[in-house]
């Protein structure tokens, strides 16, 4: 057997690093093609990853950064719990545990296969579905926040464990959405298998384990190269998170050091919380790792080898790095100030680098109902868009995900096809976006009415506080809830009868330089389009024509 | 009299015309400069000078012809300059910002400097209208004509020449669209509308409505085009119906593409794409990557087994488009994309080009920034007298010059600059490759590249080494080569209904109905294109899923009248190819039918590429003279044999350096390769091993 790593060419390997790429991309289309709920086939929110057998990422499908925060952590929990030597070709490993299988919220549950060539497991298939289930729950802590799912075979030499499976599918409100998309999950490891299988019988396996073990030191390479072009020096940032869960202000802070080749974070944060908001460790380097690739060299290849020249901590029992029984269902809200946290230091080192403050949140709703006459249970989840944060020369888009996010937005036509809802309106958020030289990018409202009686809860931010801008720039609108008659909003969720509306706001970012040096050109276009009010022109902008 | 078939390939730079005798299979092909302003006029010119040199006899030029064929870059130029018409837009109430929220994503998930393409129709021209249609057909809200009226009146106070209409559900129940567009027509007869349900009548409204606006942005671009071609080539005497190609590859009427332009954005590519496929095929390369340059921008395609993939839906130059497309991508550099030196004090080429005119500096019409093409005319790769085998003179001095100009900026010898260009233009050629091969999955090594475009062969055999691969094929008329896959090619055209429906025996007479209608449209295709009964082909297949998913899996029905067992025999069939393709099914989920399609095939007498006898190893006899050719590789300026292709016979061989000069194109020879011609006179450059 051809197991020798050898020293490769170059092109050999940046064709093997493509065909890595290729083949997570191509299991993530077979995940959404296979699929069945709107969060998986119209919204993406799934990633899919290779791993090699120490747990080191090969390469993650460019879907969604925080994905790799949950996914970072289950090979080596599998090899802890499981015995490598009694592993066949065709087992599964589903998980989902924040604290016993790697994961970073209930919902994404991951589905681990070890591809085999030659008799012996040379690489991992990894992939996540963000499963819409789990709703309406509480968030004091995590027994509270769904079914939590240690590895476990899911299939054993490729027979379906029917006992793991009924017990996963009876602790789910839409049962035959799970099993659907549970489905459409081992499609695409049966992909990543054969793909991957296909390379090895192409090249060699030790051409290829050697191509990625040369992918990891190239990422490295890169990172410390680019780190290096950083100024030497220690930035802190602060800024406060709140939400409509957490209502307070809670502070946070970053410090990062940079020296030579090298890049350490440290964050400090209050005590963890009985809320969903809680990030853990896994969570934090998926954020940071995301934050200083995109920084420092935003073609550096998406693998283990960036984090090497990183450091990161928090205190152990906060809110950025928690520990077991935390409630974690909204890290991604965390995570997203947290990424701004990042650039707001980054920003006093390379000003041209970095943007502004995005929304800086990731706005949820999920929906919740029950058919008529005792029917089945529907959920329907949606993550909004909002700013993105000027940058040094151009402005910032308008209504986009942001940082550690990237969904697709769930067309209005399937929306309302599936589920008894309609979109009223969905529109960008006029004068949201933060004043300045480069305006910050605008938010989005969405209008819902209820078709039918249900409830819904949702994750709004920066609803007290603002999205910051840089250099003399101004900060972005406030994310908002609106209610139509009747309806009462507690908290953070509602009950809707059928024909009320609800609408939710998501947040504008933060402008890059003084408003009063926008170009004349630009704020007429900005009037022209309604983007601005008069008022705003004259009075922020001192605009005079 | 002699019958003729006429394929013509309209570019940003050049207009080729290929010529095809039905009766014997002579193969002619000829070469006018392109007329940017009114491309109709390069097209009237270039056919009627290559029919009088074939048909001399025929008293008007363009009576023999049977059957044209058209490949165009009007669409596509446009798209990429953002030089269509200024566009409103009407839509449902609340959902003005959806063309620029669109599905939410950022243009890049890393890099936080990335932008979107530009919204085609600016905010303050869009408008939105209250009505309300549902998914179910049901109307919630009926439709605000006086919001209709005014956004009209207000469109045509801001001088807009085309509008898209594109609301809610337009496409399962279009009777408000219908209406929106018959009031937009009132009050401006002769603005270009676009509405969704004519132009994609499929789900998701982003898509949709991109596809639409686009549609708009560029129908009257391309309604212009053809309104003056159209009497031209009736002026040359022309009676056969005019054709042009869409982005799939098959053939439409010029009517269907004046309302269609967003079908025709791959019109001219996608013709070389399918020359290609003929000629590798003959050839006996299956494997390929297509390099198509031309003057204005670059086509790459891969063909895995002589097959391109085909897309329903892609994104094009940043714009999603619901329309079947070949997989083929294109960047904005050419032999006349201009050289410059940017704010970073780096060499940079395109993607602004000089076009035909003024085109480059050695053609002496006043343009003063060197372009790709003076750099080979300074290394003398290409002929630095005349181009277009001596029909057109030109000055090298004055290439020269400019770069030199250039050359001083830089601080570099003017070889080295002109060299340089080459260089940029060769890595970036090689990035659009590795876009379509290596982040595919598909090894560059394992393919044949063929070279076509008038620049393509004078820049194949640096991609080649830079990209690691062995071989490189020169067509015979790699000019022409678009012009010639419109000869290549039978006549396409797609019909498809999209009816939801159970996969069970209740829906047979609905499908068979819907087939019914399918074949009809077919039939009266078949009619208006006078294709024989013998050459015509239906195929029919059904799209399908299981209940629940939102993408389908295509079926082929078998033959016959659709009764309860074909109904059966499709729920197999899916069932098998759910299976194969993710390795489960769901025996639980109702299995749905789609989008019924069919692909109507009328088969065409096609130009036959002739097979011709080995006449030896030697040569010689085809080297028509020698000159200075600037070859870094050995040093600097080495006398360079130049061959005359229409002189190089089958089985002919030599070893670079080289040049091989043709009307349509120069096809260099590194030092080291070697090239030999084979029985279909292909120049085959092989990669010293």
């Amino acid at each position: 057997m051809d197991t020798a790593v050898t020293t490769l060419d170059p092109i050999t390997v940046e064709v093997i690093g493509a065909a890595l790429s290729s083949i997570v991309e191509e299991t993530g289309e077979a995940l959404i093609r296979a699929s069945y709920s709107t969060n998986i086939k119209e919204r993406r929110d799934c990633s899919t990853a290779l791993f090699d057998i120490a747990g080191n990422t090969l390469c993650q499908a460019e879907h969604i950064p925080i994905h790799l925060g949950s996914f970072i952590g289950i090979v080596p929990h599998i090899l802890k719990l499981h015995d490598v030597a009694a592993m066949q070709p065709g087992d599964v490993f589903v998980g989902n545990d924040a604290y016993a299988g790697g994961g970073t919220h209930l919902p994404d549950i991951v589905l681990a296969e070890p591809i085999f060539v030659d008799g012996r497991i040379v690489a991992w298939t990894v992939n996540l579905a963000h499963h819409s289930d789990f709703a309406d729950r509480g968030h004091q802590h995590i027994y509270q926040e769904g079914l939590r799912i240690p590895p476990v075979r899911l299939y054993r030499a490729g027979e379906l464990q029917k006992d793991v499976l009924d017990l996963i599918l009876l602790n789910c409100q839409v049962p035959r959405e799970r099993l659907s998309d549970l489905r459409a999950q081992m499609a695409a490891n049966r992909v990543g298998v054969q793909r991957f299988q296909a390379l090895c019988r192409k090249y060699g396996t030790g051409v290829v384990l050697g191509a990625g073990a040369a992918l990891l030191d190239y990422a490295e390479r890169k990172m410390r190269a680019g780190i290096a072009a950083i100024p030497d020096g220690t930035w802190v940032f602060e800024d406060v998170f709140e939400s409509t869960e957490v209502t307070t202000h809670l502070p946070l802070k970053v410090t990062v050091t940079v020296a030579g080749d090298a890049m350490s974070l440290h964050f400090d944060s209050p005590r963890q919380l009985r809320a969903g908001l809680n990030m853990t460790y896994t969570a934090l380097l998926a954020t940071a790792y995301y934050v200083v690739k995109s920084v420092v060299d935003p073609t550096i290849l998406p693998n283990a080898g960036l984090a090497r020249p990183l450091t990161i901590t928090a205190p152990a029992g906060t809110v950025l790095n928690c520990t077991h029984p935390a409630a974690v269902n909204g890290r991604v809200q965390t995570c997203q100030r947290v990424s701004d946290l990042i650039l707001g230091a980054l920003a006093q080192a390379v000003p041209e680098r970095v943007t502004a403050c995005s929304n800086s949140v990731c706005t949820v709703a999920t929906f919740i109902g029950q058919r008529k006459g005792d029917g089945p249970i529907w959920v329907y989840l949606e993550t909004m868009g909002g700013g993105g944060g000027a940058r040094a020369t151009k402005d910032g888009l308008d209504g986009v995900h942001v940082h550690v996010t990237n969904t697709s937005n769930l067309p209005v036509e399937a929306l309302e096809t599936e589920y008894p809802l309609t979109l009223l309106r969905y529109e960008l958020v006029e004068g949201s976006g933060g004043a300045g030289t480069f305006r910050g990018g605008m938010g989005l409202r969405r209008v819902y009415r209820a078709d039918e009686d249900c409830r819904v809860r949702v994750d709004v931010s920066r609803l007290t506080s603002q999205s910051w801008g840089l250099l003399g720039g101004g900060p972005g609108g406030h994310g908002a809830v609106e209610c139509g008659p009747g309806v009462v909003f507690e908290r953070d969720n509602a009950e809707l009868k059928a024909g009320q509306w609800f609408a939710i706001v998501s947040p504008g970012a933060g402008g890059y330089g003084p408003p009063a040096a926008r170009s004349p050109a630009a704020l007429a276009r900005d009037l022209a389009e309604g983007t601005i009010s008069a008022a705003t022109a004259r009075e922020v902008y001192r605009h005079t024509a | 009299m002699a019958r003729w078939r006429v394929g013509v390939d309209s570019g940003g730079t050049f207009t080729d015309v290929c010529l095809f005798d039905e009766d014997d299979g002579r193969v002619e092909v000829w070469k006018v400069s392109s007329t940017p302003d009114d491309p109709s006029r390069g097209i009237a010119q270039g056919v009627e000078e290559g029919m009088r040199r074939v048909a001399p006899e025929a008293t008007q030029p363009g009576a023999p012809i049977t059957y044209f064929g058209h490949g165009t870059t009007v669409a596509t130029n446009a798209l990429i300059q953002h030089r269509g018409v200024k566009t409103g837009l009407v839509t449902t109430d609340g959902f003005r910002d959806l063309l620029e929220i669109g599905r939410q994503k950022r243009p890049d998930l890393y890099d936080m400097q990335a932008d979107k393409p530009p919204t085609l129709v600016p905010r303050d021209l869009r408008f939105q209208v209250a009505e309300r249609v549902r998914h179910d057909g049901r109307i919630d809200l009926a439709l605000d004509e006086d919001a209709v009226r005014a956004a009209a009146r207000a469109l045509k106070a801001a001088e807009v020449k085309a509008i898209a209409v594109s609301f809610l559900y337009g496409f399962i129940r279009p009777e408000h669209e219908a209406r929106a567009v018959a009031i937009l027509r009132e009050e401006m007869p002769e603005v270009f509308i676009s509405a969704g349900h004519e132009i994609a009548p499929e789900f998701r409204e982003f898509e949709r409505l991109s596809t639409v606006v686009l549609n708009a942005y560029l129908g009257p671009v391309m309604r212009r085009y053809i309104e003056r071609l159209t009497p031209r080539l009736r002026d040359l005497g022309m009676t056969a119906t005019p054709h042009l190609t869409q982005s799939n590859g098959g053939v439409i009427g010029f009517g269907t593409a004046a309302a269609m332009p967003v079908r025709a954005v791959l019109s001219g590519p996608s013709t070389g794409v399918v020359g290609a496929q003929a000629i590798g095929e003959l050839a006996g390369f299956p494997d390929l990557i297509t390099f198509d340059m031309g003057g204005t921008s670059t086509d790459v395609a891969l063909l895995n087994g002589g097959q391109c993939k085909l897309a329903s839906e892609a994104t094009v130059h940043g714009y999603p488009i619901k329309a079947p497309m070949l997989d083929i991508h294109t960047v904005g550099a050419g032999g006349g994309s201009i050289a410059y030196i940017d704010g970073g004090g780096l060499l940079k080429v395109g993607p602004r080009s000089c076009g035909a005119d003024p085109g480059p500096v050695c053609y002496g019409r006043g343009n003063s920034e060197p372009a790709t093409t003076d750099a080979n005319v300074v290394l003398q790769t290409l002929n630095p007298e005349y181009l277009l085998a001596g029909r057109m003179k030109i000055d090298q001095s004055l290439a020269k010059a400019s770069i030199a100009g250039m050359a001083e900026r830089l601080g570099l010898g003017v070889m080295e600059t002109a060299q340089g260009i080459i260089s940029v233009v060769t890595a970036n050629m090689a990035r659009a490759i590795r876009v379509i091969s290596i982040q595919r999955g598909y090894d560059p090594r394992d393919y044949t590249l063929m070279a076509f475009g008038g620049a393509g062969p004078l820049h194949a055999a640096r991609l080649a080494i830079e990209l690691d691969m062995k071989r490189v094929l020169v067509p015979r008329n790699p000019g022409i080569l678009c012009a010639m896959g419109l000869l290549l090619t039978d006549l396409r055209a797609d019909f498809a209904a999209t009816r939801l429906m159970p996969a069970t025996e209740a829906s047979v007479t609905d499908v068979a109905a819907a087939f019914e209608g399918l074949v009809a449209r077919a039939e009266e295709w078949f009619a208006h294109e006078e294709i024989a009964e013998g050459d015509r082909a239906l195929t029919r297949t059904a799209d399908i899923r299981y209940a629940g998913q939102n993408y389908e899996l295509p079926v082929a029905l078998p033959p016959g009248p659709v009764t309860a067992e074909t109904i059966a025999a499709l729920a197999a069939g899916f069932t098998e190819s759910h299976r194969q393709r993710y390795g489960f099914i769901a025996e639980e989920e109702p299995i749905q039918l789609v989008t019924l399609r069919l692909e109507a095939t009328g088969r065409v007498a096609k130009a036959k590429l002739a097979s011709h006898p080995d006449a030896g190893l030697d040569a010689t006899g085809a080297i028509i003279g020698k000159r200075d050719v600037w070859f870094p590789e050995a040093g600097g300026f080495v006398a360079t044999p130049i061959y005359s292709r229409d002189a190089l016979h089958p089985g002919n061989r030599f070893v670079g350096p080289a040049i091989v000069e043709q009307m349509d194109t120069t096809t260099v020879v590194l030092p080291g390769m070697t090239a030999r011609v084979d029985s279909y006179l292909n120049l085959i450059l092989e990669v010293a091993a």
